[in-house]
């Protein structure tokens, strides 16, 4: 006698059913080659930045870093931000600009800036300690991170500045011009 | 009493390759559009260590060039040995007029091109060719001179052919093509 349709239907069912249960559970397994690819050259990418510069520079907010052909790496040392508001040194600002882009009269002393001499011959202290204790030599060396527009007059202050608290190597932080 | 049966669900794999190939593309992509400024360093000295420096070099007989270059807001000011370029023999070096004046007069201080770079490189040049163990220049400037400006002077007088980043990192000579690479930042003198 031939099935009905729904005879039919409910046999595929059942079978369907069956052949479920036979079957053994089976585990979702990711594809993990292509994150790996990802995280990896992330990695890299990170360890070849960070890596390679033994400073790490941070302009302050507005500051145009100037631009030359000069390809010498940075080599390690304490950097002064010279920004046309202020100079920034260890993450404090210590000396506010005028709008003319001059240092507070207020501030100086002839050449001498005397709220970053206080800080930087404080920091050569503690570096000039932190080398002893190593057995190295203290390398005393600034790095200028200056504006395009900063005046000559307060980039030589801040030069006399750090002069004076026992920094004998001076840098100055560019960005490298291409062509 | 009707006993349920257990049913083995099965866990439908996720296919996260096309996802994980569109991340792997978009990294590359994201990494080029990035602006990255790569960082330098400019060495200067201030002049009292170049007093230092120059007594080291005092088994030369050579008679020292002095090379002094002053940023004026009309353009620079040459000299060596005390002489301005260009000034009469035996006359004092203070002229008033620039040795080398603007390439765009009448500009604003923040125009940074309002300086002949290229003709003060080839002012160092004939000093180079006549002192060519010379390598140390004095740069001075008026207060309101823009660092930019200063920047851009001391690469006209290293000399645009000039890469030192080879003899910086290995125990390679400084190539001839770098001029005057030492400079020495002094304050308001010419």
């Amino acid at each position: 006698m031939p099935m009905t349709s729904e005879e039919l239907f409910q046999a595929k069912k059942a079978a369907i059913k069956a052949s479920r249960r036979d079957r053994d559970e089976e585990s979702a397994a990711l594809t993990m080659t292509s994150l790996m690819d990802m995280i990896t050259i992330i990695v890299c990418y990170l360890l070849k930045t960070y890596g390679s510069d033994p400073v790490v520079i941070t302009p302050t907010a507005g500051q145009k870093i100037p631009m030359s052909r000069a390809d010498t790496p940075i080599q390690d040392g304490v950097p002064v931000y010279l920004s046309q508001r202020a100079i920034t040194a260890f993450d404090k600002k210590i000396v506010q600009m005028d709008e003319a882009g001059e240092i507070d009269p207020a501030a100086l002393q002839g050449h001498l800036i005397g709220p970053l001499y206080d800080l930087l011959a404080e920091e050569a202290d503690k570096g000039k300690q932190m080398a002893e204790a190593k057995g190295e030599e203290w390398p005393g060396r600034i790095i200028l991170v200056g504006d395009q527009m900063l005046k000559f007059s307060v980039l030589v202050d801040v030069m006399y500045t750090a002069g004076r608290a026992e920094y004998r190597e001076y840098a100055f932080c560019i960005i490298i011009k291409d062509g | 009493m009707a006993r349920r049966k257990k049913i083995k669900e099965e866990v439908p794999e996720a296919n996260l390759l096309p996802v994980m190939n569109i991340m792997l593309l978009m990294i590359p992509a994201l990494l080029l559009a990035m602006e990255v400024a790569r960082l330098s360093a400019i060495s200067v000295s201030p002049p009292k260590f170049a007093a230092t420096a120059d007594e080291k070099k005092e088994e030369k007989k050579e008679k020292p060039l002095n090379l002094k270059v002053f940023i004026m807001e009309d353009g620079y000011r040459v000299s060596a040995s005390g002489q301005q370029a260009g000034a009469e023999a035996g006359k004092s070096a203070d002229s008033a007029a620039p040795t080398i004046p603007l390439a765009k007069p009448g500009t604003a201080l923040d125009d940074f091109d309002r300086y002949d770079y290229v003709a003060l490189e080839q002012e160092a040049k004939k000093f180079k060719d006549l002192f060519p163990h010379e390598t140390v220049v004095t740069v001075s400037a008026e207060n309101s001179i823009p660092m930019q400006v200063l920047v851009t002077t001391m690469d006209a007088l290293r000399g645009s052919e000039c890469k030192m980043l080879a003899a910086m990192t290995s125990d390679e000579e400084i190539p001839p093509e770098c001029m005057f690479w030492q400079a020495i930042v002094e304050a308001g003198a010419g």
